[in-house]
């Protein structure tokens, strides 16, 4: 189903939206808007954000793969393509590629795949050079590939959609969106600079009762595991953040944050505050960024920083600058991709 | 979580040949007569007194329980006389005696109408984000009003129930006493929905061995509850304490027909949730057959198979819906799980309340 056909299915009807007002959370509140800057268009369904530490280019992943925005030049150059593709969502349905991205110390990145079916996918890790390349990476051209996850005791129907990456100074951790029952984050430690072997680490699932891990940070200590569960789709108001101890894996605190559908989470540099985007799958213009406030207490708050369409991940520069990739909705009539990446300035948050 | 690696076929050309449905069904439908036993004795379940395994329950912060109000709820929900012929009852179709469901494949409304969906039970609906099989009513105290209305289920307009239970004394003093008022709707709707909050199992074996009690479970419960959790992927949707996800799926219920029920589709105008109904509870389903939002398995090991097979195909099916490959003797394993392990012997047999002259 082409995008502009699904928001029209989206806009037709209002009584879906009818159903969210009602059951909206009265934890969110609104300020003052800030208006992000489109820094880049055309982008294909882009799912994941990471911005280099070394170079501040600015890498994000799309169903047409891995690219790259230097905010110096301006230029969007690709870097790493060639993923086969799949679908995700029954109706409305997007095409998916590689979805989260992370850098893993100043130039390698970590690259979580959702273009296979859940038996076969694949976390994969790559050189990034300083410059964009000449031509751009294969996917096969990685320096390292993590799993798959088959069947086995610990996921019945095997592990896949990697959806968010981070990495702290000892592992990387991915969520996956491939077992229903389990809800994994998994885990590589890393030693020597190299990532060892994939494991499933965190049954976030069987912790929280929800489903769908889907953003994940570090704590500004680098203590805890930040993970946000989207939960069903098609129910509002359901999403979770939730933290858990990053050597144990014990879940330390699991709120509601009101929102419908978590699916960006990171913190600022300097003043440490969380942001988290909201997808809103069941009603697309209710999707934003939000501010977490009272993020340590039993009931989080949310206060609206702006309105977005269809955010799906959200990274920040090391000056405190925050980009934004959001699906967008097609023009009518228009062939281009609708996906933007969008910049809000330190000084706006 | 959804993902369906298919084509995107036109999901909303083919919504509402099934809309009837919803819409006659808009509170329920059937015609039964309750035998009411005159039993005084009343097993209620106050605030606070929750049944262990389950999780506590967030009341409307307009119509917080209390004794009288349950009470007042209570005769009404096992009144006939809320309907036209004074014999339908809401427990005509809900009876405690058949784990608060009918028995029946498909509630049948005056003059022998036959609805397409299956009477779900009232137990544990107090966790129930939406009621209905499609999810349409939000609260209980939203779905109450329904059935009464309906005209091939109790058929009386809100007027003609208010005016009714207003000649009867019993009922006034009572709304006098819980709401200050006569006889009104907003009461009968509040009264009957906190009875409903009162109709709660748990403490099943399942829960306590749980809690560690090893000896809860047979050995074959015990392996059944394994499957459950693991080969047989049923925590994919029945989690929690309810075991529900509150969610609506396709699990490829009814879909080989041509005139399809479209579920969930038909309220959220999502494609994707064309053939998608709420996951209803599991607890105590060892009484509440024949299962299904249209009745269609008529025991627990049907059920299993049609699980085991993969459902029935077709492009909305849940991707969390596919071959299990079970064994037979995982299969039996897993309903004994089913029927003992989800079972509490704590059962809410509630007997009806002498009734208000
Ligand atoms: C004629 C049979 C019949 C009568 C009488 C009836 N119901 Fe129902 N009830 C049904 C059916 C059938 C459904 C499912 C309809 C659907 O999902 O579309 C239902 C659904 C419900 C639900 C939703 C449960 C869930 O899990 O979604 C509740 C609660 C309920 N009824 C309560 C009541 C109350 C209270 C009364 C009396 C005021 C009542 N019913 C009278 C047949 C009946
Ligand atoms: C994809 C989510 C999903 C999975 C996985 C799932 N169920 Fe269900 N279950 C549902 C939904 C939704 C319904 C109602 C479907 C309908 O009526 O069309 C249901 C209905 C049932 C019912 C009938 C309940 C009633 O009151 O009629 C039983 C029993 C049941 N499931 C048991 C199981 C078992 C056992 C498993 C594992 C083998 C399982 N389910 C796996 C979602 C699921």
């Amino acid at each position: 189903m082409r995008l502009e056909q699904q928001s029209m299915i989206l806009s037709i009807f209002a009584s879906a939206v009818a159903m969210m007002a009602l059951l909206s959370s009265g934890a969110i509140d609104q300020v003052a808007a800030a208006e992000p800057e489109v820094v880049a268009k055309n982008l294909d369904n882009p799912t994941g954000v990471a911005v280099s530490p070394k170079t501040g280019h600015v890498f994000v992943a799309s169903h047409a793969g891995v690219f790259r925005y230097d905010p110096a030049s301006g230029n969007v150059t690709p870097e790493i393509v060639g993923y086969p593709t799949d679908v995700y969502g029954k109706g409305p349905m997007y095409n998916i590629g590689p979805l989260g991205v992370a850098f893993l110390g100043d130039d390698h990145l970590v690259v979580g795949d959702g273009s296979r079916v859940d038996l076969e996918e694949l976390v994969r890790v790559y050189k990034i050079s300083d410059t964009p390349p000449d031509s751009p990476q294969k996917e096969t051209d990685a320096v390292a590939t993590l799993g798959p996850f088959p069947y086995n005791e610990s996921t019945t129907k095997g592990e896949g959609n990697f959806y968010g990456v981070t990495v702290s100074d000892s592992a990387i951790y991915v969520t996956c969106n491939g077992d229903d029952t389990k809800g994994w984050v998994a885990k590589a430690q890393i030693v020597d600079g190299k990532p060892g072997k994939l494991e499933l680490a965190i049954a976030t699932k069987e912790a929280t009762g929800v489903d769908a891990p889907v953003p994940i940070t570090m704590s500004p200590n680098g203590n805890l595991v930040v993970v946000g569960q989207m939960g069903e789709i098609n129910i509002p108001g359901d999403s979770l953040l939730t933290f858990y101890n990053a050597k144990s894996g014990k879940m330390r605190r699991n709120a509601k944050l009101g929102l419908n559908d978590v699916t960006g989470l990171a913190y600022a540099p300097e003043s440490n505050r969380l942001y988290a985007t909201d997808f809103s799958w069941l009603d697309t213009s209710k999707g934003a960024l939000y501010r977490i406030t009272k993020v340590n207490s039993e009931e989080p708050k949310t206060r609206k920083v702006c309105d977005l369409d269809k955010p799906s991940a959200i990274a920040f520069d090391a000056d405190g600058n925050l980009y934004i990739a959001v699906m967008g909705t097609a023009k009518e009539g228009s062939d281009e991709a609708p996906g933007q990446l969008l910049k809000i300035n330190a000084g706006d948050l | 979580m959804m993902k369906q690696p298919s084509e995107c076929s036109s999901a909303l050309v083919r919504s509402g040949n099934r809309q009837f449905c919803s819409a006659l069904l808009a509170g329920c439908l059937c015609f039964a007569v309750f035998g009411f036993g005159l039993s005084l004795t009343s097993v209620i379940a106050a605030d606070g007194d929750i049944p262990a395994g389950l999780d506590k329950i967030s009341y409307p912060k307009d119509n917080p329980p209390d004794e009288a109000k349950i009470h007042l709820g209570k005769q009404l929900y096992f009144d006939g006389r809320l309907s036209e012929d004074n014999k339908v009852s809401c427990a005509s179709c809900h009876d405690p005696a058949k784990g608060w469901s009918n028995g029946d494949r498909f509630a049948t409304g005056v003059g022998g109408q036959v609805g397409g969906r299956s009477a779900p039970t009232v137990i544990n609906t107090a966790y129930q984000m939406f009621q209905f099989w499609d999810g349409r009513a939000g609260s209980l105290e939203e779905q109450a009003l329904g059935p009464i209305q309906n005209p091939i289920e109790m058929n009386l307009t809100l007027e003609q129930v208010v005016a009714k239970l207003n000649k009867i004394p019993g009922y006034r003093e009572q709304f006098q006493k819980v709401f200050g008022t006569d006889v009104t709707s907003d009461g009968i709707a509040k009264a009957i929905a906190a009875y409903e909050r009162t109709v709660l199992s748990g403490n099943a074996p399942y829960d306590q061995f749980k809690a560690g009690d090893e000896s809860a479970l047979s050995p074959a419960a015990q392996r059944g509850m394994k499957l459950f959790t693991g080969k047989a992927h049923c925590t994919a949707c029945h989690a929690g304490a309810n075991l529900t996800d509150n969610a609506f799926h396709n699990v490829g219920i009814g879909m080989d027909r041509d005139d399809f029920d479209q579920g969930r589709a038909a309220i959220s105008k999502l494609g994707g949730d064309t053939g998608s109904f709420k996951t209803p509870t599991i607890r105590e389903i060892a009484r509440t057959a024949p299962y299904m939002h249209d009745g269609s398995l008529k025991t627990l090991e049907d059920v299993v198979e049609h699980y085991n097979k993969g459902g029935i195909a077709n492009t909305y099916l849940d991707e969390e819906i596919y071959e299990l490959k079970l064994t037979d003797q995982e299969k039996a394993d897993l309903v004994t799980f089913l029927k003992e392990g989800l079972s509490s012997k704590d059962y809410p047999m509630h007997k009806p309340p002498k009734l208000p002259e």
